[in-house]
C-alpha cells in the first residue's frame, strides 16, 4: 500500500507546490534550455506518478496472493477494476487533449497563412519573410514544417534600423529553427486535460518566457545584446490601444534587462538544473517499475 | 505560388463585378506573362481556401474575392494580436505591449546597456 501512496504524494507535490516554487525562482531564467527540460519533466513526471499511482493502488486491492484471476463477484477487484479505468481515462483525456490543440492549432496556422500570402508583400531579406501594410508596430512567426512565415508590419519596420531588424529576424528564426512552438503545444495540450479546479497556467506560463529568452539567446550571438534590446523596448514601448490589456507583469522587462546584464558561464547550474530532471524521471519509473522487477527476479530464481 | 495567390486576388479586389479566368489572365497579362491554365489553377486553390467564391456563367466560372481586402485585414490582424485567446501558441510573437510603469523599466535598462558600451 504503500508504493501507491508515494506515487500520489509525488504527483501532487509536482502539480501544485513544485511549479509555484520554480516559477517564483529566478535562477531558471539563467539556463533556460535546461529550464525547459526541467518543466518537461515535472510535466511527465507527474502524469507517470499519477498513472504509477493509479496501477499501484488497483494492484494491491485487487485479490488474494496467489490468486491472480480477476473475480467479478469479489467487491474487491471491482473496486481494483474502477481504480483501472479511471486511471485509463486520464490517459485518454491527455491523447485527446493533445491531438486537439495539435489540430486546432494547425488550422487556425493554415488560415493566418492563407489570409498572409495574399495580404502582405514578400521581401528577399530572409526565406519566408512577409511585409503587412499595417501601421501596429507587429513582428511574428508561423511555424510550420514547411513554408513558414516571418511577418513584420510597416509600422514595427518603420521603428527598427537594419540592425534591429536582423536581431528581430534572427529572434523569429531561431523560434522557427528550434520549434519552439511544439514545447509550447505540449504545454498547452497538458493545461487543457485536467478539469479547471486542478490546473494552473503556471507551466504554460512560464515555458512561453523561457522559449523567448532562448530566441533571445540566439539572436544576441549573432548580433549582439544592444540590437536586440533597442528592438524589444522599440516594439513593446510604442503607444498602441493593446497596451491597456498587457499583463501586470510580462516578460519584456525580464528580457530586456538580461540583456543589459552580462551572462556569467552557467553550466553548472545548467548540469545541475539537467540532473534534477533526470531524477525526476527516474524516480516514479522505479518506484512503479521496481516490483515489478522484484516479481520476474522472484520468478527466475 | 502563393506571390500569384497575391496578385490575382489584387485583381478581383480591383474589379467591380466577377471575372471569369480569362478576363483575370488578360488583367495579368500586362505585368506578367502567364499560361492560362496557371491562373486557373490559382483561381481554384483560392476558392478551396475559402478566399474566393465562384458562379457558373453559361460554360465558365465567375470568380470574385470572398470578403473585401480591409475585411481580410481586419480578421488578420485581430488574429494576430489576439492575447487573450486560448489558442495563442498558433501565432509566437516577437514581443507584446506593455505598461507605462514596465516601459520605464525597460528605458531604464536599455540606457544601463549603453553605459556599458560607452565604458567598456
Amino acid at each position: 500500500m504503500i508504493t501507491p501512496v508515494l506515487l500520489a504524494v509525488l504527483a501532487l507535490v509536482l502539480t501544485g507546490p513544485a511549479p509555484a516554487v520554480l516559477a517564483r525562482a529566478n535562477w531558471p531564467y539563467r539556463v533556460p534550455r535546461a529550464a525547459v527540460i526541467l518543466w518537461q519533466a515535472i510535466a511527465l513526471a507527474a502524469v507517470l506518478a499519477a498513472l504509477g499511482a493509479g496501477i499501484a493502488l488497483s494492484y494491491s486491492i485487487a485479490g488474494e496472493p496467489g490468486k491472480p484471476k480477476f473475480d467479478p463477484s469479489s467487491p474487491r477487484d471491482l473496486v481494483a477494476a474502477l481504480i483501472l479505468a479511471m486511471t485509463a481515462s486520464v490517459v485518454i483525456r491527455l491523447l485527446w487533449a493533445v491531438g486537439k490543440v495539435a489540430v486546432g492549432t494547425r488550422a487556425r496556422r493554415k488560415r493566418h497563412r492563407d489570409l498572409v500570402d495574399v495580404l502582405a508583400t514578400p521581401d528577399g531579406l530572409i526565406p519566408g519573410l512577409r511585409v503587412l501594410a499595417e501601421e501596429t508596430p507587429l513582428a511574428y512567426c508561423l511555424p510550420a514544417l514547411r513554408g513558414a512565415r516571418v511577418i513584420v508590419s510597416v509600422g514595427a519596420l518603420d521603428r527598427l534600423d537594419d540592425s534591429e531588424l536582423k536581431a528581430v529576424l534572427a529572434h523569429e528564426q531561431a523560434h522557427l529553427r528550434a520549434r519552439h512552438d511544439l514545447v509550447l503545444e505540449e504545454f498547452t495540450a497538458l493545461h487543457h486535460a485536467f478539469p479547471r479546479w486542478v490546473r494552473s497556467d503556471v507551466a504554460l506560463e512560464q515555458a512561453r518566457t523561457l522559449v523567448e529568452l532562448l530566441a533571445d539567446d540566439d539572436a544576441r550571438r549573432r548580433s549582439g545584446p544592444r540590437p536586440l534590446a533597442r528592438a524589444l523596448v522599440a516594439l513593446a514601448g510604442s503607444p498602441a490601444p493593446e497596451a491597456a490589456l498587457a499583463a501586470a507583469k510580462s516578460a519584456t522587462v525580464l528580457r530586456v534587462e538580461r540583456l543589459a546584464d552580462p551572462a556569467p558561464d552557467e553550466r553548472v547550474l545548467a548540469t545541475l538544473t539537467y540532473a534534477g530532471a533526470v531524477t525526476l524521471l527516474v524516480l516514479p519509473t522505479i518506484t512503479i517499475a521496481a516490483p515489478i522487477v522484484k516479481a520476474i527476479v522472484k520468478a527466475i530464481s | 505560388m502563393g506571390d500569384l495567390e497575391r496578385l490575382v486576388m489584387e485583381q478581383l479586389w480591383a474589379a467591380s463585378t466577377a471575372l471569369t479566368v480569362r478576363e483575370v489572365h488578360e488583367r495579368l497579362a500586362g505585368t506578367r506573362e502567364l499560361a492560362y491554365t496557371t491562373v486557373m489553377t490559382v483561381l481554384d486553390r483560392l476558392a478551396k481556401k475559402k478566399l474566393t467564391e465562384r458562379e457558373r456563367d453559361g460554360k465558365a466560372w465567375r470568380y470574385r474575392a470572398a470578403a473585401p481586402r480591409e475585411e481580410l485585414a481586419a480578421d488578420l490582424m485581430r488574429d494576430a494580436l489576439d492575447r487573450a485567446g486560448d489558442r495563442r501558441e498558433a501565432l509566437v510573437r516577437f514581443v507584446g505591449q506593455v505598461s507605462d510603469e514596465e516601459a520605464a523599466l525597460l528605458r531604464e535598462a536599455l540606457s544601463r546597456l549603453d553605459g556599458q558600451e560607452r565604458t567598456g
